[in-house]
This record gives structure tokens, C-alpha cells and sequence, in this order.
């Protein structure tokens, strides 16, 4: 559908979509913010807007998160059971001392500690163990998730207000999210200018010539897997502000959401080639498909099948257009 | 006293010794030339100096003293850099990128400093300004370029390490003779800073007009180092001959049969195509023709190109006199021209996959079957497997279960039930076994003997001189010269893959 609106001008377009391989994402969540609009005015006013970041910024960081591994042709099949296991970690801690601003604080930065080791661990396993990353990932996340049951078994337990009030709440008429995603955006803008940043991409481009080339492959590829830890935690951070709540199983079924929406940016899952902003982009787009579903008025028994077909146009259009363009 | 020494070393891949006893001495200030013919263990050698391959044996000595170098980060720091002759540039980064890429620049923050970044790439960039091409700069995706302006960006990122030793492994295979003599008075300005530069080329003309010393490596040993003003061409090929010459010619090779009067099986003219040109030649009915030469220098591409893989540029293909142009492999099975290739993985086997469907699957294409039982396959299967004296358990049994040898086996094999008319292999004894290649050989020379029209390209000299009633030797993508006769000796084999393209 989209790959019709671009007429193909050889030369100009290539080297855009070359240098900003995140275009046709882009392209695709405009069209489906549109589609929104359409069906649904108040889902594009700032109220709807505002709910929409609120319920997808984790995802966005989780796409983030994803991405540092598959820019060295990794993958993290953990990452959604980080979510879990760092959600109820902070839930539980903040519980236990009291609520008080102070205490959100402290678990806070255990959370960010948590999701960091995480990451660790992973990257001990696929990169210096050497064990298939899709595999050991997977088998991670099983452990992670057990840990996360062993620390809440039930889910339901509250978050205090300080928190979900601070992350639901405005400042100065804006709303924190708002804030959060600057920041997130300055944090992203400095990462990219990290040699790490460079390393990960040269790694997954071909990981024997970076060895060659005399970089410290092992090291490198443990790092982004640490980074993608964080980003995790982070993402988990944002999950427990929209739910109030604690839940040892909230992540799981992020997990390939992450992977679907690092795709829908334009990186390659092979690695060496991608971008962060596009991941953003491709979080949005899936939470743009989500809400759109909902506001077409699809029976609820349908939603899954309308959801995952839309899933599938969106990724036929992307990779459409982009085939278009660098032809 | 060297700047740097190598003492007796040695390296195998698994039972594979690919370097036997290494030696070498390098001077500082002096551009020494390492040659040898294929497989000889020169790259071996370099990648053991560069730290990307760990030595099993013997010892290294920087300015006297002895050192372990553990990585290619160590060998960074003991001062070695090294341009790989695959390449090591990351395909989505830019040009400067790459070039720095060992050691990006740093601001004191922990950010790469692009400005620095820039500076030091350009000032590499700079040095091959006059011969770099169209869409050549500082910030181009290094898979936009074309393979000479990646060589010169692997060149560039060998340079800027700025090692006082300097490792260049083949960097003039792609480049043209304006890059080449810009590369080379570089090369002659790091000689009078002092730089220490061990170089490896084919080409016997560039040998001679950059080096100082020669040093011939032979089946993984070093046979000895002269100066290059006391040797000429003929004296390093000699070297690199050795004692072999009388061992392989003459004694054990068929006798050249006179093409003459036999009608043509398989006939080339004037054929190019990616990275081949003008390649004409004709192959009799029950005629060996070989195809010698170094690695990639077309004898694969001009194979590929009659089957039908590749496509060809111009030029045509005629087939027991009638015009052969395949448009795919499968056409070209349909109309009798078989090919078996030595990249098994890629190219033969069907992995996973019983025996019995490892053999068949031309059977089936060109008797075009829909439906076959498998013990009336079986029967057809047998004498073809026979012939080759194949071991294997049973046809039921996953291919992967055989050896190398007995895999390649199968894959020809399956040529054998439906006779083609014209037998391309493509160096098909790559990592078999000696009993396995005996046995495909005599079968070769009695399929010849029953009129089939064959060529052969080997990598392994001795091959072909053994069994080739001809051979065509290539050189950059072209016949360089026929050899005949009693002109099949290895020393000629040599002269002509190595002269100047």
C-alpha cells in the first residue's frame, strides 16, 4: 500500500534511505497514524497521544534494548523475562521499605543492577561460552522467569502511588512521559556517539574481520548484551508505571514484540546494519496496529488474527519499499 | 640484527599441516617478498605474525627478543600491521570508519571524536587521491565500492596503524596500474622511514620492482631467502619447483592423444563473463583438458559459465556442434553436461538426505520422473556406485555419515546412471582423501576412454600434470598459454601462472 506513494528516483532516495534506513518505518506509522485518526479523531489529539507513549514506551525501550545485541548479529530472547524479573524485584522492594519517595529510589537502582547482571549473564553465555545465542537466550529467560516466581509467586501485588502517580503524572501541564522520552532521546543521541556503538555494528558486519582488525570481540559483544540489560530494566520501569502492579510473567510475550519491532525499524537481523530510532518507530507502528485494530471495532475473538496480519502488511510494505529504494 | 625473526614455525588444521617450518628474517628498512605456490603456507605464515592464527610450534623474535604473540590485538602492540588478503572491513561502515576502526579515536567523554576520526582517515585517503575512482570518499559505505577501491580502504587501514612492521598479503590482486605504482612508491617512502614490509604477490614483475629479498616457501617449508638483485623469474621458479619437476611430468601422464580426427565434444569461442574474458578452446570426445593456474583466476568462473550458474557476456558454447547456451543448471543437465563441484557443501551434497537421494536426483531429471520405487532406483544406483568403489552402509543411510572422499563419491556418482556428454569438474578433490582421489581418477581417465569429453580444473599441480592430455593455463581471467606434450612439466605450469597479467 505504501510503496505506491514513492515514486522511485534512483540515486536521491537510495542514499536517503541508506543514511536513514528507519524512512519507510516512518513512512508506515504516519499512514497508520492517519488510519487512526480516521476511524478514531481523538486517538491524534494530545490526551490520546499522551496514552499512547504511556502504554508504549516500554516496548520502545524494550526495541531498544533489542536492538544493541542485534546490531552485533546477536539476539535476546530474555529480554521479556528481565521486564518480569525486574518488575517484580522493584515492586517488592519498594513494598518492603515503606513506599517513600527515598524507597523508590533505592529500587530503582537495584532494578537498573538487576537488569544490568541479567545482561551480563547472557552475555558470559552466548559470547564467551559460545552457546547459540537463540538458544542460550531462550534457556535464560526460563531461569530469569523462575527467579522472577521465586521473588513474587502471585501476581497483583501494588506499587505504591509514589511511583504510578509520578509516571502517570504531569509536570508544568506535561505529562512525565513527555519528559521521559526527551531524555530517553538525549541518552540514545549520546550512545550513538560511543565507540561501543560503532564496535557492535563492525562485530556484526563480520565478526572475524573485527577480530582481525584487532577489536575485542568477546568483550564487545558482552557489553551491548549489558546494554541491552539496562535498556530492559528501564523498559521494566515503564511497565511497572502503567500497571501499579507487580507480575512474574508481564514481559513474556513482549519478548518477540521487541524482535518484530527492531525488524519494522529497517535494522537487519543479521546484524551490522540498523538503527535505535527505527526500533522506536517500530514499537509505535505495532502499538499503532493495536489501537487501530480496536478502533476499526473488530469483534474481540478477531483481534489476534487482524492484529497479525496487519503485522505481516507492515513488514511486506517495509521491506517493499525498502527493496525499491536500493535497487 | 633482524627486526624481526621467525624460527621453525609450524601450524596444522586439524590433520591438515599447513605450515611445516616456517623461517624467516626481515630486516627493518627492506620490502621482502614471500612466494610460493598454492597452499605453500605463506598466508599461514603472516596470519601467525598478525596473531588471527595461533602457532603450534616454534619461535617469534622482535628486535632479538623472543615474544608470544597472543591476538591481533597483541601483534597491534607488539607493532605488526597486516593487510588480510579476504579483506577485514566492516561492509556498512564508511571508508573512514573502517580505516580507524582498530583504534577509534576518542574524545576524553568516551565518545568517538569524529573530527579526529576524519583527520586521520583523510590523511590516508590523501595518499591515494590521483588513482582512488568515481565514488570514492571519507564517508562512502565501503559495500558501495567496487574491489579495487576495497583493497585500497584495506591498504589505507594496514597503513594507519602505523606498525614499524607491515604485512601486505596479496594487495595488488584487484587493483589497477595506476594503483599499483601509486601503492608502490608508498611503499618506497615506509623503506626509508624504516619500516619493515613483508610482501606477497603473484605477479613475478612486481616481485622484482618493489623487493629487496625473496623467500621461497615450499609444501609449508622455507626452501631459502636470496637477495633480488642476484636472482631472476626463472632461478624463485625453480625454488618453487624444487626437486618435483622430473617427479610429476612425463612418467605417469597420459600419453598426449592428437585431438585431431576425433569429433569436438565441447568447444568455447571467444567466451566472457564476470571475471573471465576471451576464452576459446575445444575439447575432443574422450579428451582430459586441464585447467591450471593460481586460485581464481577464471578456470571456476569459465565452468560455472558453460553450466549455466553464471551468466555469460558474450562469446559462444557448442556442444557436440550444436549451439549450448544454458539458460540455468537445469537446463544444461536436460542437453548432457554434468558438473561437480569441490565446495560439496554448497554445490553437491544434499545434507541430511539418504544416499539413495544423493544419487538419483539427476536420474530423475532427465528421465523426468514422477514416481520411482525405491528398490527399482536401487538396482540403477548400484553398478554407478561400484564403479567408484563407494563404502557405505546402506542407501538408507544420511550422507553425512561418509567420509569427505565417499561423499564426493555419491555427488559423482550420480552422473554416472544417465551418461552426459561433457564432464566439467570444478578442483573436485578438495579435502578428500589420497585412496578417494586414486580412485576418481582412474575413473575419470576410463570415462575419457569411453568418449566422454572432460575438463578438469585442479588446484593441485600434480593432478593435473598427471592427468590432462592438456592444459590451459589461466592467468586473470584469460588463456595465458596451452601446454602440450611433453611441455606438461611443472616448471612451465609455473612461468606461465605466474607472469605478469
Amino acid at each position: 500500500m505504501t510503496a505506491a506513494t514513492i515514486s522511485p528516483k534512483p540515486g536521491g532516495l537510495k542514499r536517503l534511505v541508506e543514511r536513514y534506513p528507519f524512512l519507510p518505518a516512518l513512512l508506515i506509522a504516519l499512514v497508520l497514524l492517519a488510519l487512526n485518526g480516521f476511524y478514531q479523531p481523538r486517538s491524534v489529539s494530545f490526551i490520546g497521544l499522551t496514552g499512547l507513549v504511556k502504554t508504549y514506551l516500554a516496548l520502545m525501550l524494550l526495541a531498544v534494548a533489542q536492538t544493541y545485541v542485534v546490531y552485533a548479529g546477536d539476539i535476546d530472547l530474555s529480554v521479556g523475562a528481565i521486564v518480569s524479573l525486574v518488575n517484580v524485584v522493584i515492586v517488592v522492594m519498594m513494598e518492603k521499605m515503606g513506599g517513600s519517595g527515598f524507597s523508590v529510589v533505592a529500587a530503582l537502582c537495584v532494578g537498573l543492577l538487576t537488569g544490568l547482571a541479567c545482561g551480563i549473564v547472557n552475555g558470559m553465555v552466548v559470547a564467551a561460552l559460545r552457546l547459540q545465542a537463540i538458544v542460550a537466550t531462550f534457556a535464560t529467560s526460563i531461569f530469569f522467569t523462575g527467579l522472577a516466581l521465586y521473588v513474587m509467586p502471585v501476581a497483583g501485588t501494588p506499587a505504591p502511588a509514589a511511583f504510578w502517580r509520578t509516571y502517570g503524572g504531569r509536570f508544568f501541564e506535561i505529562p512525565f512521559v513527555f519528559y521521559a522520552a526527551v531524555v530517553l532521546a538525549l541518552v540514545l543521541y549520546l550512545l550513538a556517539r560511543t565507540r561501543l556503538s560503532t564496535q557492535l555494528l563492525a562485530v556484526g558486519d563480520d565478526a572475524q574481520a573485527a577480530f582481525q582488525s584487532g577489536l575485542p570481540v568477546t568483550a564487545i559483544r558482552i557489553k551491548g548484551y549489558a546494554l541491552c540489560g539496562v535498556f530492559a530494566a528501564l523498559a521494566a520501569f515503564c511497565i511497572t508505571g502503567d500497571t501499579a502492579s507487580g507480575d512474574p510473567l508481564v514481559g513474556g510475550k513482549m519478548t518477540l514484540f521487541s524482535v518484530a519491532a527492531v525488524v519494522l525499524g529497517g535494522s537487519a537481523l543479521s546484524g551490522g546494519f540498523g538503527t535505535v530510532v527505527g526500533s522506536i518507530i517500530g514499537a509505535l507502528i505495532i502499538g499503532l496496529i493495536n489501537s487501530l485494530v480496536f478502533f476499526v471495532g473488530t469483534p474481540s475473538e478477531w483481534q489476534n488474527l487482524v492484529q497479525g496480519l496487519a503485522i505481516l502488511v507492515a513488514l511486506m510494505a517495509g521491506v517493499l519499499v525498502g527493496r525499491r529504494a536500493r535497487a | 640484527m633482524s627486526k624481526i625473526e621467525l624460527r621453525g614455525v609450524s601450524k596444522a588444521y586439524g590433520a591438515t599441516l599447513a605450515l611445516r617450518r616456517g623461517d624467516l628474517s626481515i630486516d627493518a628498512g627492506e620490502v621482502h617478498v614471500l612466494i610460493g605456490s598454492n597452499g605453500s603456507g605463506k598466508s599461514t605464515l603472516c596470519k601467525v605474525l598478525a596473531g588471527s592464527v595461533r602457532p603450534d610450534g616454534g619461535e617469534i623474535l622482535i628486535d632479538g627478543k623472543p615474544v608470544t604473540i597472543t591476538g591481533p590485538r597483541s601483534a597491534r602492540d607488539h607493532g605488526i600491521g597486516i593487510f588480510y588478503q579476504e579483506l577485514s572491513l566492516a561492509g556498512h561502515r564508511t571508508v573512514a570508519e573502517n580505516i580507524c576502526l582498530p583504534d577509534l579515536p576518542a574524545t576524553a567523554a568516551g565518545f568517538v571524536d569524529r573530527a579526529a576520526l576524519e583527520t586521520r582517515a583523510a590523511r590516508y585517503i590523501a595518499l591515494f587521491d590521483t588513482v582512488s575512482g568515481d565514488g570514492f570518499s571519507a564517508d562512502t559505505t565501503v559495500e558501495n565500492l567496487r574491489a579495487d577501491q576495497r583493497q585500497l580502504v584495506e591498504i589505507m587501514k594496514a597503513l594507519a596503524t602505523e606498525a614499524p612492521v607491515l604485512i601486505f598479503d596479496e594487495p595488488t590482486s584487484a587493483l589497477d596500474r595506476a594503483q599499483v605504482d601509486r601503492f608502490f612508491e608508498i611503499l618506497r617512502d615506509l623503506k626509508k622511514q624504516g619500516r619493515s614490509i613483508i610482501f606477497i604477490s603473484h605477479r613475478m614483475d612486481e616481485i622484482f620492482a618493489i623487493g629487496d629479498r625473496v623467500t621461497v616457501i615450499r609444501d609449508g617449508e622455507t626452501v631459502g631467502t636470496e637477495k633480488i638483485s642476484d636472482t631472476n623469474p626463472a632461478a624463485v621458479i625453480r625454488m618453487m619447483v624444487g626437486g618435483q619437476d622430473e617427479l610429476a611430468a612425463a612418467s605417469s601422464a597420459p600419453p598426449a592423444v592428437a585431438a585431431s580426427g576425433r569429433p569436438i565434444a565441447l568447444a568455447l569461442n571467444g567466451l566472457s563473463g564476470k571475471n573471465f574474458a576471451n576464452v576459446s578452446f575445444e575439447v575432443a570426445k574422450g579428451e582430459i583438458l586441464g585447467f591450471g593456474g593460481l586460485h581464481g583466476q577464471g578456470q571456476s568462473a569459465v565452468l560455472r559459465a558453460i553450466f549455466g550458474v553464471n551468466p555469460v557476456a558474450s562469446g559462444e558454447i557448442m556442444l557436440n556442434g550444436t549451439p549450448f547456451q544454458a539458460r540455468n543448471p537445469r537446463d544444461a543437465i536436460r542437453r548432457g553436461c554434468a558438473y561437480v563441484s569441490g565446495d560439496r557443501g554448497r554445490d553437491g551434497v544434499i545434507s541430511g538426505r539418504p544416499i539413495l537421494e544423493n544419487v538419483t536426483p539427476i536420474h530423475y531429471l532427465r528421465q523426468k520422473l514422477k514416481l520411482a520405487s525405491p528398490s527399482a532406483l536401487a538396482e540403477r544406483v548400484k553398478p554407478a556406485l561400484e564403479a567408484l568403489h563407494t563404502k557405505f552402509g546402506g542407501l538408507s543411510h544420511p550422507i553425512n555419515s561418509l567420509s569427505g572422499g565417499n561423499q564426493q563419491k555419491i555427488v559423482i556418482a550420480r552422473w554416472l546412471i544417465d551418461r552426459p556428454d561433457v564432464l566439467l569438474l570444478d578442483d573436485p578433490t578438495k579435502g578428500i582423501d589420497l585412496s578417494a582421489k586414486a580412485d576418481l581418477f582412474s575413473l575419470i581417465r576410463k570415462l575419457a576412454a569411453e568418449g566422454m569429453g572432460i575438463v578438469l580444473y585442479s588446484s593441485e599441480d600434480a593432478e593435473l600434470l598427471n592427468n590432462a592430455d592438456r592444459i590451459l593455463v589461466f592467468n586473470g581471467g584469460q588463456v595465458r598459454r596451452e601446454l602440450t606434450g611433453a611441455d606438461r612439466t611443472r616448471y612451465n605450469l609455473y612461468q606461465a601462472a605466474y607472469e605478469a597479467a
